[in-house]
C-alpha cells in the first residue's frame, strides 16, 4: 500500500536526485525562502542601525536558516525529522525580538533568542507522550491550518502590499495572477522539467511580466549595481555579548510555544506528504523535528541572528511538486550559507517583485489546505468531529478576521487567541478531550467491571 | 521528438537566464534627478512623480502646456489626486479638481485651522530642505461638505516666457511619511541658527508649517526641561523630556541623546498604544542638536511609522 502510494512521487523522501536537478530543485527552494529574508533588514531599520549591522544581520540569519535546515532534513540520529522542512526566520519571533533589542541591544536579543530555542527543545519530548490528543482528523486540521496561515502574508504580497493603506496597482494584480497562472499551468498541464520546475518557471517568468510591465520592478534593480559580489560579515561589539533579562521572559515563553505548535503542523504536514502510506502519525521524527527547530532557533540567538522557523511554503511546494527528497533541503541549506557571503546575489533575489512572491506562496499553500482538508474527512464522521472542528475554526479564524476585538480582550484570552494556528490547534485539543469525556467514563466503567 | 523538445526548453531556459542577467546589470532609472528614496510609501512616490512630470510639461512647453492638460482633463484628474497650476502671486491658472476656483487669487485664503495655505507652499518651494514642497493643511473633496486632512507635493516652475508658476498635486487622508517630519525639524533647526530665540514662537505657532495633524516640532535644552513642549502649548516645568518612557521601558530620548554625542542628527523608534491594535504600535522619534544662546539645545518631532499590511 505504502509503495503504490510513493511510486507517484518524483523523488521520494530519501531519493537523492541526479545533481543537475538536485541544484536547481534546491535554487528553486531557496527562492521561496528569501520572502524571510525581509525581516533582518526590517528589523534593522525599525533599531536604526548601521547597513553594516544589517548586512552582519542577515548574513547571521541565513547561516543559521541554512543550518538549521541542514539538522532538519539530513536524518541524523537524535535530531531532524529526515523530511524536507527548511528553516527560514520566524516572523512571530519578530516583534517580542524588537522589544529585546530596544531593551538590551542585539546581545539581549540573542540572550532571549537562545533561551526561546531552549524551550521549544525542552517541549519536544512533550509531544510525543501526546499521542493520544491527536487522532486523525485534529492532525488533518492543523494541516489546512498551516495553509490557512499564510493566507494574510500571501495575499497581501499578491496584491503588492508593502505597508498597510499603501495604494494597490492594477499592474501588480496582473503580474500576480499570471504568474500564479504560469505556475498552476506547467504544474497541471506540464510533465517532468516543467511540471517539478513550475514554480522556478512560475517565478522567473513572473519576475521578467513585471519588469516589462511596471517600471518601478525593472528601476529597484539599479540597487544591484553597487553591492559586492563576496563580503565577509563585519563583526562589531554587538555581535559579541549575550545577556538576559527575567523580564522578558513570560513573552518569549509565549512566542516559542506558538512557535512550536506552528513547527509541529509543518512536520505533521511534511510527513502526511512524504509518508502518505503512514496509517497514524508517527511521533518519533516529529519529535525529532521540533529538536532541530529548537537547536536551530537557539543556534541563531548564538549566532547573532533572528530567530528561525520552519517554512511553510516549502513544504506546500515539495507536495504540490511532489519532489520531496530531503536532500534538496540539505542543499538548500548550503546554498543558503553561501548566498550569505554573496550580497549581490542576495539584493537581487530580496527585489523580486511582492506579486511573484505571492503568487508562490499561494501556490504552495493550496497543497497544504487540501492536504489536510483530505486527511481531515477522510475517516468515518461523527457529530462530536463536527462540534470540535466548527468551534475550533471559529474562534481560531476569529483571531484573524477579528483583530481588534482581541486587542480589547482580558489578557488572558488574549494569551490563547494569538493566530489562527496554534488557537484552533489548543481548542481544537481541549474540545476533543471534553465532547469525549462519557467515553472515556464508559471505558473506565467497563475496565472496573473487567477487573 | 522528446529529445528535440527538451534540448529547446533547455536552451530558451538559458536563454531567459541570460536575458535576466544582461536585465539586472544594465538598468538605469528614468528618474534619475528625481530622489523618491525617502519616501516609504508608493502612494507617496507616485504622487510625487505625477506632479514632476506636469512641471516638466510646462517647463518645456510654457503656459500653453496648460491648454494640453485641459484636453487630457482626466490624466490630471484621478481617483487618487488632481493636478492644479497657480501663479506665484497666488492666482489660480488651472485646477483640475474645482474648476471653479480658476481665475481667482487665493493667497489668502486660509484652511479651517486658520493656515494660510498659498504663503505655506510659498515657502515650501522656496525651502532647500523641502525638495519636494510638502505642505500639509486641510481641504475638502470636490463636491463633498466635510473637512479633510491633506498633504501636498509642490514645484516651482520657470516657464519658458519667463513666468514664475507652481504646480502642484495632493492627497487627502494622507500616510505619515518620516520624510515629512525630516522636513519640518530641519527647517526648524536653520530658523533657530539663523534667528535664534525669536523663532520659537512661529515654531510653537499651531498655525505654522511646524505643526500639522499630530505632529509638532519641539524643543528642548540638555537637561530635558522643554522650550517647546512636545504634547502641549504650555509648559510644565516638571516634564522631563529625556526620561520618558514608551510602552516597554524603552527611553528612546536618552538613547537618542546618547547617539546625538557623535553625531547632528538621529532616527530612534519606539512603541506606543493603539486602542484598535493587538500589538504596540511603532513610532519614530527624529532628533537634532543644535545651538541656542550658545547652549546645546535638541529639536525633535513624532510620527507614525508604516505598519505592515
Amino acid at each position: 500500500m505504502a509503495s503504490e502510494k510513493t511510486s507517484n512521487l518524483e523523488y521520494a523522501v530519501n531519493q537523492v536526485p541526479p545533481a543537475g536537478h538536485l541544484l536547481i530543485l534546491s535554487v528553486q527552494h531557496v527562492l521561496l525562502m528569501f520572502v524571510s529574508v525581509a525581516l533582518p533588514i526590517i528589523f534593522t531599520s525599525q533599531i536604526s542601525e548601521s547597513t553594516e549591522f544589517g548586512s552582519t544581520l542577515v548574513a547571521f540569519s541565513m547561516l543559521a536558516a541554512g543550518l538549521g535546515s541542514i539538522v532538519q532534513s539530513a536524518g541524523l540520529p537524535f535530531i531532524g525529522s529526515g523530511y524536507l522542512c527548511p528553516n527560514v526566520c520566524g516572523p512571530s519571533y519578530f516583534s517580542v525580538s524588537l522589544s529585546a533589542a530596544w531593551m538590551g541591544g542585539l546581545p539581549l536579543m540573542r540572550g532571549m533568542i537562545i533561551v526561546a530555542g531552549l524551550v521549544e527543545m525542552a517541549l519536544a519530548p512533550v509531544v510525543q507522550k501526546l499521542r493520544h490528543v491527536f487522532p486523525k482528523f485534529i492532525v488533518g486540521l492543523v494541516v489546512a491550518m498551516v495553509g490557512v496561515s499564510i493566507i494574510k502574508m500571501s495575499v497581501n504580497s499578491i496584491f503588492g502590499l508593502e505597508y498597510k493603506g499603501d495604494a494597490i496597482r492594477s499592474t501588480d494584480i496582473v503580474i500576480g495572477m499570471v504568474s500564479l497562472m504560469i505556475m498552476v499551468l506547467s504544474n497541471l498541464w506540464g510533465k517532468g522539467f516543467m511540471k517539478i520546475y513550475c514554480l522556478l518557471i512560475g517565478m522567473i517568468g513572473g519576475w521578467f511580466f513585471a519588469v516589462v510591465l511596471e517600471p518601478e520592478y525593472f528601476f529597484s534593480l539599479s540597487k544591484v549595481n553597487t553591492m559586492p559580489l563576496f563580503a565577509l560579515p563585519v563583526i562589531g561589539p554587538e555581535f559579541r555579548l549575550i545577556t538576559f533579562d527575567f523580564s522578558l521572559l513570560i513573552p518569549f515563553v509565549v512566542i516559542s510555544i506558538s512557535g512550536s505548535l506552528k513547527s509541529f503542523g509543518n512536520l505533521l504536514a511534511a510527513q502526511k506528504i512524504s509518508e502518505p502510506g503512514l496509517e497514524s502519525v508517527d511521533f518519533v521524527p516529529i519529535r525529532k523535528g521540533l529538536l532541530a527547530d529548537g537547536f536551530s532557533t537557539a543556534l541563531a540567538g548564538l549566532l547573532g541572528g533572528m530567530a528561525v522557523d520552519t517554512s511553510s511554503s516549502n513544504i506546500g511546494l515539495a507536495g504540490s511538486t511532489k519532489v520531496l527528497s530531503r536532500w534538496i533541503s540539505v542543499a538548500a541549506g548550503i546554498i543558503f550559507i553561501l548566498l550569505a557571503f554573496c550580497p549581490k546575489l542576495t539584493v537581487t533575489i530580496t527585489l523580486m517583485p511582492k506579486p511573484v512572491l505571492g503568487a508562490s506562496i499561494i501556490f504552495a499553500g493550496c497543497f497544504m489546505i487540501c492536504t489536510g482538508l483530505l486527511e481531515m474527512f477522510g475517516e468515518e464522521w461523527e457529530p462530536r468531529k463536527t462540534f470540535v472542528v466548527g468551534i475550533s475554526l471559529i474562534f481560531g479564524l476569529s483571531t484573524a478576521f477579528l483583530p481588534e476585538l482581541y486587542a480589547r480582550a482580558p489578557e488572558l484570552v488574549k494569551l490563547f487567541f494569538t493566530d489562527p494556528l496554534p488557537t484552533t490547534t489548543i481548542l481544537a485539543v481541549i474540545l476533543h478531550q471534553i465532547l469525549n469525556l462519557d467515553r472515556l467514563a464508559a471505558g473506565f466503567k467497563q475496565k472496573k467491571i473487567v477487573s | 521528438m522528446r529529445f528535440r523538445c527538451r534540448r529547446i526548453c533547455r536552451q530558451s531556459f538559458r536563454f531567459l537566464f541570460s536575458a535576466f542577467l544582461f536585465f539586472i546589470t544594465g538598468c538605469q532609472n528614468e528618474y534619475r534627478e528625481l530622489d523618491l528614496g525617502m519616501y516609504q510609501y508608493r502612494d507617496t512616490r507616485d504622487l510625487v512623480r505625477f506632479v514632476y512630470n506636469a512641471a516638466h510639461e510646462l517647463r518645456q512647453e510654457g503656459i500653453q502646456g496648460i491648454e494640453s492638460f485641459r484636453s487630457e482633463i482626466s490624466k490630471y484628474r484621478t481617483r487618487n489626486y488632481y493636478l492644479y497650476v497657480y501663479a506665484i502671486d497666488g492666482t489660480n491658472l488651472f485646477h483640475a479638481g474645482m474648476p471653479e476656483l480658476e481665475g481667482k487669487n487665493l493667497f489668502y485664503v486660509t484652511d479651517k485651522n486658520g493656515k494660510q495655505i498659498a504663503l505655506l507652499i510659498k515657502r515650501a518651494i522656496e525651502n532647500p530642505e523641502n525638495p519636494h514642497g510638502w505642505v500639509h493643511y486641510t481641504w475638502w473633496k470636490p463636491g463633498k461638505f466635510y473637512p479633510v486632512p491633506k498633504s501636498s507635493c509642490h514645484f516651482k516652475v520657470t516657464t519658458p516666457e519667463g513666468k514664475e508658476i507652481f504646480v502642484g498635486a495632493g492627497f487627502d487622508y494622507p500616510h505619515e511619511e518620516k520624510e515629512f517630519i525630516r522636513i519640518t525639524v530641519d527647517d526648524a533647526v536653520n530658523r533657530l541658527n539663523h534667528e535664534g530665540a525669536a523663532a520659537i514662537e512661529d515654531i510653537a505657532n499651531p498655525l505654522s508649517e511646524y505643526n500639522y495633524r499630530d505632529v509638532r516640532v519641539f524643543v528642548f535644552s540638555q537637561d530635558g526641561s522643554a522650550l517647546i513642549s512636545p504634547v502641549v502649548n504650555e509648559q510644565f516645568p516638571k516634564m522631563n523630556i529625556v526620561d520618558c518612557v514608551d510602552e516597554v521601558g524603552h527611553k528612546p530620548f536618552q538613547k537618542a541623546l546618547k547617539r546625538l554625542r557623535k553625531k547632528d542628527r538621529t532616527w530612534e523608534v519606539f512603541l506606543a498604544k493603539s486602542r484598535y491594535q493587538r500589538g504596540l504600535i511603532k513610532k519614530c522619534l527624529y532628533l537634532r542638536k543644535t545651538f541656542l544662546d550658545g547652549k546645546d539645545v535638541y529639536v525633535g518631532a513624532v510620527t507614525d511609522l508604516p505598519q505592515p499590511p
